[in-house]
């Protein structure tokens, strides 16, 4: 019965309002892009997928590692129970951020010599940010074993169940939160683009929803936008990048996706895919602990701090179907909202060349390293809302 | 002395005239105009000296160089105040108020010779917290503080002006500060190759140690540190840092109210009392971790006896209340030596960390050294929050009853 309700939800969260019969079509990339950005984007992303793969993998073998080590280091610890898990849950996570920093510090080498990254963001600039990125998910773990080593205590047997509702509301608050956190925002001050994303904030029914513009130019030369917060914290970010460097009509088409991000819901339908998603995982912590005294012992807390990191690393493909269905549905909305497809076709060239995104990656790299459809899948999905729909306004 | 090491010994009575307090400045210039001439020939000398130890281990012969450092240890306790009598120009003689204790010399080590500038540099950097002033900088912005010495010598010049007397724990600071910038400059200017001994209790302060405070700490640490732990020990901090900001939101509260009890009963409720003294146990102990000056990861809860690193509060006593009623301005020259302190705490964790991460263990000198420190700090707090209208003790000497308790032990 728990499997069935389980079906159900992943099945409504999965649905989505693009057309089910939609015929995309398979274009060919070498009408979009040349042969030499097509290269450059093939050559830039494949050295990335590398880095990126060998540094999860990294990762995972570290915490395997500490899973069986890492127990002895409890003796650090003056504290109970639980504070003694929080510190092998955030030195477990220390111990992947090692393994993982020389492929990080590779892939920024990468990304540096690309001119995707600002020249001046020098190592050691990485390395302070990266090194104080993993204060943020030392405090989250630490809140989650709090979370669950104390559910484990009072519920040694059916603390798995009762861990994802907790994990849900703690993940909304992060989610609550999460928008008063991000540094450099400033208000969107160019008129029209205002304008616009009025407009289509309201056409989306969003109307409350204010548009945020980061200040990244001295970071990277990558544009992006994104959407954050819950209930009355949402907010459209858009980053200066794109502002700077793309056309008006482009930059509606941005703006139309994140305002379709809010309006169907998609940071809580996030959060509720998560939750689905942590209940087995809880489980199967549950029976890789029971043998260690459960995850009430704090001697547990590597082991399930391993499993939980191998089993995201296996679910990994669904969950980035799941995000690029989401991704695919926005890009439908906007293409709804907009009724531009050559805005849209122009964006994504344009994005391929300033972000060196290859076109169309190796089918594995999208299942394993990707959230967001392929930049020829968007562009795929223009001209079939443009066969669709009949012509451009 | 045999381990090679330069130790301050101070037989000061605490006694002061207030004329000579008051123009203790314009008093020292002379000795100040010798200090500075002087100071450049024994710096060529060091450079010979440089040469000599790298060919034959031991520098030439003669006495300049000693002389130099007791004249300049003089002149600067005279200035700080740290001692009464106005020094004899010249470092020779009979012994002062505040004087210096040389070792035999010894034959000296050629690497520590040839690389002796790179090799001082952590101890200059300490050596500057205690001195004139401390610069502090981070996020975009730096700070200038008074050193300890600065800090310590500005409030005893008011304190002795109204009293004719210096207080004891601000001319321990003193003498601790200038007793190892002295070693500092000893090692700079190649009078040994032991390294400054930032150990507040190895001094000789002359007075028995006050071990009467309400407020003092204990230490069990063994000096081991676990690397790993070392490494993260900034980011395993955090969790602490976010319940100890939701405690002290509550803390806060709990401090105002004992302010009006305190103020109208003369006496800390006492429920409010063990909150806040709780409160300030697991300050004390997350600090203690934060900064290296202790190993484990702390609990959460400030349990007395939990930790290697704890504080003993006394429970509530009758308090006096203009004291408590004027708190938030009496506590300000405290503050002032907080501040300086907490700039040498942070150089405590720095250089703990290298020793940490690399030799997995933390020096005992800087590791004591964080401990008094802390102890200071808790000493203030417990001042503010009313645990105890008693005044901070600001020389390192209440750390000495743990020797003084070791002694008969180890006899």
């Amino acid at each position: 019965m728990l499997a069935a309700g389980w079906f159900l939800a992943a099945g409504e969260l999965w649905d989505t309002s693009v057309p089910a019969d939609l015929a995309r079509p398979t274009l060919d990339e070498s009408d979009y892009f040349t042969a030499t950005q097509y290269d450059e984007a093939h050559d830039y992303q494949a050295f990335l997928r590398i880095t990126d793969l060998l540094g999860i993998l990294a990762g995972l073998a570290a915490l395997a590692f500490f899973a069986l080590k890492g127990a002895s280091f409890a003796r650090e610890s003056a504290a109970g129970r639980i504070g003694t898990g929080m510190l092998l849950g955030m030195l477990a996570l220390g111990c992947a951020w090692l393994a993982q920093l020389p492929f990080g510090l590779a892939a920024h080498w990468w990304e540096r010599r690309h001119d995707v990254v600002a020249q001046d963001q020098d190592y050691v600039d990485f390395l302070i940010n990266d090194f104080l990125s993993v204060g943020g998910e030392f405090l989250f773990v630490s809140l989650g074993l709090l979370i669950v080593m104390t559910l484990a205590g009072i519920w040694r047997r059916f603390w798995w169940f009762a861990a994802a509702p907790a994990l849900l509301i703690v993940m909304l608050a992060f989610a609550f939160v999460s928008p008063y956190l991000i540094p450099g925002l400033d208000p969107l001050r160019n008129e029209r683009v205002a304008a616009d994303a009025r407009a289509l904030a309201s056409a989306e029914g969003v109307s409350d929803a204010p548009v945020q513009v980061q200040r990244v130019r001295e970071l990277t030369s990558a544009p992006n936008a994104g959407v954050t917060g819950i209930g009355p914290s949402e907010k459209v970010i858009v980053w200066d990048t794109l502002l700077g460097q793309f056309e008006r009509p482009e930059i509606r088409v941005v703006l139309a996706h994140e305002f379709g991000h809010l309006g169907r819901q998609h940071v809580w339908k996030l959060v509720a895919w998560t939750a689905l998603l942590a209940l087995p995982i809880a489980f199967a912590v549950w029976l890789a602990t029971r043998r260690h005294g459960g995850l009430s012992e704090p001697a547990a807390v590597p082991i399930a701090v391993f499993v939980v990191a191998a089993l995201l690393f296996l679910v990994s493909p669904l969950d980035h179907a799941f995000t690029q269905r989401l991704e695919t549905e926005a890009d439908w909305i906007a293409l709804e909202e907009t009724r531009d497809p050559d805005a849209a076709t122009r964006l994504f060239q344009r994005f391929s060349a300033i972000a060196l995104a290859e076109p169309r990656p190796p089918g594995w790299a999208d299942l394993l390293l990707d959230d967001h459809p392929t930049v020829m899948e968007r562009i795929e999905m223009a001209e079939a809302w443009r066969v669709l729909r009949g012509s451009t306004d | 002395m045999s381990d090679g090491q330069i130790r301050i010994v101070s037989r000061d009575d605490l006694e002061r005239g207030r004329w000579s307090v008051f123009f203790r400045f314009f008093l020292a210039i002379p000795h100040l105009l010798v200090v500075g001439a002087w100071g450049l020939a024994v710096l060529f000398m060091a450079v010979i000296n440089w040469f000599a130890i790298l060919f034959t281990r031991r520098p030439v012969p003669g006495n300049m160089t000693v002389h130099y450092l007791r004249y300049l240890t003089q002149v600067d306790a005279y200035l700080n105040l740290a001692a009464q009598p106005f020094p004899g120009f010249g470092g020779g003689g009979s012994p002062y108020a505040v004087d210096l204790e040389f070792p035999v010399p010894q034959e000296q080590n050629r690497w520590k010779t040839a690389f002796r500038l790179v090799l001082a540099i952590p101890a200059v950097l300490l050596g500057t917290a205690f001195g004139a002033a401390g610069v502090q900088a981070g996020g975009g912005s730096a700070r200038v503080s008074l050193g300890l010495i600065a800090g310590a010598a500005f409030l005893g010049w008011f304190a002795s002006l109204v009293r004719g007397r210096m207080p004891d724990g601000l001319r321990d600071l003193i003498i601790y500060g200038v007793g190892y910038s002295v070693q500092v400059a000893a090692y700079l200017l190649l009078l040994t190759d032991r390294y400054p001994n930032s150990d507040p209790l190895d001094p000789d302060y002359g007075a028995p140690a006050r071990t009467d405070h309400p407020v003092l700490i204990t230490s069990s640490d063994d000096l081991r540190r676990s690397r790993l732990t070392v490494f993260f020990r900034l980011l395993l901090w955090l969790p602490h840092l976010v319940w100890l900001i939701l405690w002290g939101i509550v803390t806060m509260f709990a401090v105002v109210a004992n302010w009006f009890v305190t103020l109208f009963a003369g006496l800390p409720a006492e429920g409010l009392h063990r909150f806040t003294a709780r409160y300030l146990r697991y300050w004390t102990h997350t600090n203690a971790f934060l900064y290296l000056v202790s190993n484990p990861f702390p609990g959460f809860g400030g349990r007395e006896g939990s930790y290697p690193v704890d504080l003993e509060i006394a429970p509530p006593a009758r308090q006096n209340r203009w004291k408590t009623g004027f708190r938030v301005v009496l506590v300000v020259p405290a503050l002032i030596i907080g501040g300086a302190l907490a700039n040498v705490l942070s150089l405590v964790a720095v250089f703990g960390w290298f020793t940490g991460v690399f030799i997995g263990r933390m020096p005992p000198g800087l590791r004591n050294l964080g401990v008094f420190a802390l102890r200071y700090q808790a000493q203030v707090a417990a001042y503010f929050w009313l645990l105890t209208d008693q005044y901070p003790h600001s020389g390192p000497t209440l750390e000495l009853r743990d020797e003084a308790a070791a002694a008969p032990q180890a006899a």
